[in-house]
């Protein structure tokens, strides 16, 4: 009889209470709804009670609204031996702060002549309830432990019970006293929240998060047209995001076209008229040549132990000619002013430009892409030029018409054989193999 | 452009004689209430001094009004939207009790109930708060005239701009110079105490630009107390709801002028529209300090350009509104003849309420009282005023003392004007030349003197019409009523205030 007041009666008169007191007096007595203040009168205790209290209620009603909303997630969490110990600590943690704060609220409230002013019995009554159900509850968490596991099958069934209009005693009957009686003294407080001053846990200004910083109100007609820019911006924006998508679609539409038209091209091939064929066909043939002429010079190197350059007559100091050496590699061709011939490779040595023939007054060679000027005795490049490298000089030999060699010259210098003056004119010159692979 | 009508003031203070009649007025009207004793929605300080609440200019201390960051975003000084969730339950902002003082009123019935004695009867002092009896130790205008007490004026925040020797001559014996500061809400285009407030009690009205607290809204979070720098919004202790200055909103809605105008002795008040732009508020509020007063005017609109009175149609502003608005005395001094000043503009609220900074203070150097009258040196000794410039422009120009000299000039041209004309000793060539430094023409200076001294009621105060279809049009059409949209009918609570349990 007792147990049947308790926790099926007292419930449902509390819900009540606390559903249709808090929704009357929001409606006839709105003005009546604040958190009631008394900062104003005295701020350092309040500092001391006010913050412990709310920080350590909250937590410990969150820990308490899980496992009753959430029971599933909570009994795999509290599965875990190290998360219950945690929560568990956390909550008597909380429920000690919270402790304190209420102390020194109930303190302050009888002790404060100022703060008496303001307190109605209601509020005395509602602290002393508050001080009694923590203790309680620290007494429960400490006398029947893990309370966090436990009231997955035991509170939470009930209180769903409770809620769904099919109280079942049997989850709480055989609770210990010290929890009956904390779940009785919850539905009292809970009773009392339209009565006192706890309505105000209904005022958590949660709009305050998005709401424009300024609020103009209007009356009179501007309220409406101050209504309609805020209907004109919808439209705007739906203008322009219909403008948006169209042009987003026709663009679209453009480059799947573009993308089709290539696909449908490379599947049915070119279909090209019998000039543009011809063109195609001599473009091709021409490429053909020049891959041919390479070859053949390649293959020229690869089987001659000499490869004619030039007439040494023909050389003159001042202006090159050009050759390709046993590398493939552009080369350049002077005679010097002794009357041998001079070879230096014509490929920069910075990016591989060729270096153009003719020689300045300086004695220098310049590769005109990015200014590098090469002595052209020595292939030194000019300091501040981009190219740091020197241009390799080339080995020679000269011969005679009857193919015999007169002379040769390593690229490092050295010179072997002699040949007359008389001679000179007419011999010719030729890059020879085996300085290439001493290179 | 977004054309608003804001019912805004002027207060002159070189008429101000520091009598708080206006206080009394207001306070017999409207907080002469258990839990608003201790209000004054009007008071009048008395400056350099530190004001009701003590140090209410001290941000620092209270935190109010709005801040630039360095990325040029405004800010509330007081609050984040998240760390307002945790000053819901301790404001360390928010001025107490000791800050204001504690309410009293004397046990007059001990007058009767003494026995017979050969003293006379006292009646002794007793809180209205707790009912017991203190001892006085602060009250609303504790440190009245006080200027240059060590315990008082010295304390001022503003005197901080003022040099070491600047402040010992201001208080020096003999020197001690003072004026007076009536205060009343400014009724900010931009307020921060709007802002600020969780609940969304807050709210100014569309039509006239009034700050209102929605009574059955407000949840007393306290928020509004410290984010006003102005401390122009005041808790009621009683009733657990923040309340202040409402204009006389019943009285303004009538044709009337406020209770404290209408009270005013020395008639330094003036009331009147100003059209100003919504859309440039913003903007305007983040000038750079000096120039902050500039920016500020540019938000306020001609009420006679063609444009302006176009926008006022299309956002609403009727057209008595603006009729109204172009006979307005306020939007003479604030633009036309820029000498109404807003008072700390460094708190980037936009106050509507303007103060003519005192001229009387500022001269009387000279010897034997006698001012220079020849017109070479005639601007000459603004410098040397006994109430240095530099402290004014902590008050009124966030510290541009150019703004505020120019002021001075044009006040001390009108003098000169009149002087000529009245007692014929100038030269007209000189009157001339004065006034051309001051930038003044003489038929303006001729209606300064007008406005300034002769201002009849009529002229002080142009009040906004009536718009009772505007109300009827709202309750019947698709807007809505008073009551309803604003929560008050404008004939103050329906219910008896009485304090929740």
């Amino acid at each position: 009889m007792v147990n049947s007041f308790f926790f099926v009666g007292l419930p449902y008169i509390a819900l009540f209470s606390l559903v249709a007191g808090s929704l009357y007096r929001f409606k006839s007595e709105r003005f009546s709804y604040s958190a009631l203040s008394s900062q104003f009168l005295e701020s350092k205790k309040l500092l001391w009670g006010s913050v412990p209290w709310h920080a350590g209620i909250m937590i410990v009603f969150v820990g308490h609204l899980i496992p009753f909303l959430l029971p599933g997630l909570w009994q795999s969490l509290t599965s875990q031996p190290a998360f219950v110990i945690t929560v568990e600590l956390l909550g008597v943690a909380a429920a000690f702060t919270a402790l304190v704060g209420l102390v020194v609220l109930f303190v302050r409230r009888i002790l404060s002549r100022h703060i008496q002013s303001v307190t109605t019995p209601v509020d005395l009554v509602v602290l002393a309830l508050l001080i009694v159900q923590i203790l309680i509850g620290i007494q429960t968490a400490a006398g029947h432990r893990w309370g966090s596991m436990w009231s997955v099958q035991t509170t939470t069934p009930y209180l769903w019970s409770v809620l769904t209009l099919q109280p079942d005693l049997n989850h709480v009957d055989s609770l210990p006293p010290t929890v009956k009686l904390h779940i009785a003294v919850a539905w009292i407080i809970i009773m009392l929240v339209p009565f006192s001053r706890l309505v105000h846990a209904f005022s958590l200004p949660i709009q305050y998060l998005w709401r424009a910083p300024q609020q103009v109100i209007w009356t009179n007609a501007r309220r409406i047209r101050h209504i309609a820019p805020v209907i004109r911006k919808a439209e705007e924006s739906r203008r322009l995001f219909l403008k948006g998508a169209l042009g987003l679609g026709t663009a679209g539409g453009l480059l799947t076209v573009g993308v089709m038209d290539k696909l449908v091209r490379f599947f049915s091939g070119p279909n090209m008229t019998p000039e543009e064929q011809a063109a195609l066909l001599q473009k091709r043939l021409e490429r053909l040549e020049m891959t041919a002429e390479e070859r053949d010079l390649e293959l020229e190197r690869m089987r001659n132990d000499y490869i004619f350059v030039a007439n040494l007559k023909e050389l003159s100091p001042n202006d090159g000619k050009y050759f390709i050496d046993y590398q493939m590699r552009p080369a350049l061709a002077y005679r010097d002013t002794e009357g041998f011939p001079l070879l230096i490779s014509a490929k920069c040595t910075h990016l591989g430009c060729t270096v153009a023939s003719s020689v300045d007054a300086s004695g220098r060679i310049l590769c005109p892409c990015h200014i590098s000027y090469f002595d052209l005795k020595t292939g030194m490049p000019q300091p501040g030029s981009p190219a740091t490298k020197p241009l390799p000089l080339l080995g020679w030999a000269l011969m005679d018409t009857q193919g015999n060699i007169l002379v040769s010259q390593a690229p490092d210098g050295r010179r072997e054989g002699e040949v007359p003056a008389d001679k000179l004119d007419a011999s010719m010159v030729y890059i020879a193999k085996r300085y290439e692979e001493t290179v | 452009m977004d054309v608003r009508a804001q019912v805004a003031m002027v207060f002159h203070l070189d008429k101000c004689i520091g009598c708080h009649t206006c206080s009394v007025a207001c306070k017999n009207v409207w907080t002469d209430r258990p839990g608003a004793e201790y209000m004054w929605w009007n008071n009048v300080e008395t400056k350099p001094g530190t004001g009701y609440p003590t140090l209410w200019e001290d941000q620092l201390n209270y935190r109010g009004g709005w801040e630039l960051t360095g990325r040029r975003d405004l800010r509330l000084r007081c609050q984040t939207k998240a760390s307002s969730f945790l000053k819901l339950f301790y404001n360390p902002n928010q001025p107490g009790l000791d800050d204001y003082y504690e309410p009293w009123t004397y046990r007059y019935q001990d007058l009767f109930d003494a026995d017979a004695g050969d003293d006379q009867p006292t009646a002794v002092p007793v809180s209205q708060i707790t009912g017991e009896v203190i001892d006085i130790k602060a009250g609303p205008n504790w440190d009245d005239d006080l200027s240059g007490s060590p315990i008082y004026a010295e304390n001022d925040p503003n005197l901080k701009q003022l040099t070491e020797d600047e402040r010992r001559m201001l208080f020096e014996i003999e020197n001690i110079a003072m004026m007076y500061l009536p205060r009343i809400c400014n009724h900010c285009a931009n307020p921060s105490c709007v802002a600020s407030c969780p609940s969304g009690a807050l709210y100014k009205r569309g039509e006239d630009g009034i700050v209102l607290i929605n009574q059955d809204k407000c949840r007393g979070w306290r928020a509004c107390v410290s984010a006003c720098p102005y401390k122009k919004i005041y808790y009621n202790w009683k009733t657990g709801k923040s309340e202040k200055c409402i204009l006389c909103y019943p009285r303004v809605e009538t044709g009337q002028p406020p209770a404290c105008f209408h009270a005013c002795v020395g008639r330094i008040r003036y009331m009147g529209v100003l059209l100003y732009d919504a859309d440039r508020i913003e903007e305007a509020m983040k000038a750079p300090e000096a120039s902050l007063v500039e920016a500020q005017r540019n938000v306020l609109l001609d009420p006679n350009d063609p444009d302006v009175i176009r926008g006022a149609a299309e956002s609403g502003v009727s057209e008595a509104f603006v009729s109204v608005a172009q006979r307005s005395p306020v939007y003479r001094y604030v633009k036309e003849w820029e000498l109404a000043l807003p008072l700390h503009p460094e708190f980037r609220t936009m106050p509507m309420l303007y103060y003519v900074p005192p001229l009387l203070p500022i001269s009387g150097r000279m010897g034997d009282g006698i001012y220079e009258h020849s017109a070479d040196q005639f601007f000459s000794h603004l410098d040397k005023a006994r109430l240095p410039l530099r402290y004014l422009a902590a008050l009124f120009s966030a510290g541009n003392e150019d703004i505020v000299r120019t002021v001075m000039k044009k006040q001390m041209a009108v003098r000169y004007f009149k002087r000529a004309q009245d007692v014929d000793d100038i030269d007209p060539e000189q009157v001339k030349r004065v006034l051309r430094e001051a930038h003044l023409t003489a038929e303006q200076a001729e209606t300064i003197y007008t406005l300034t001294a002769l201002g009849s009621l009529e002229n002080r105060y142009v009040m906004p019409p009536i718009q009772r279809e505007e109300a009827i049009e709202g309750a019947g059409g698709p807007g809505c009523s008073p009551e309803l949209c604003k929560g008050t009918c404008g004939l103050g609570a329906v219910q008896p205030p009485r304090r929740g349990a």
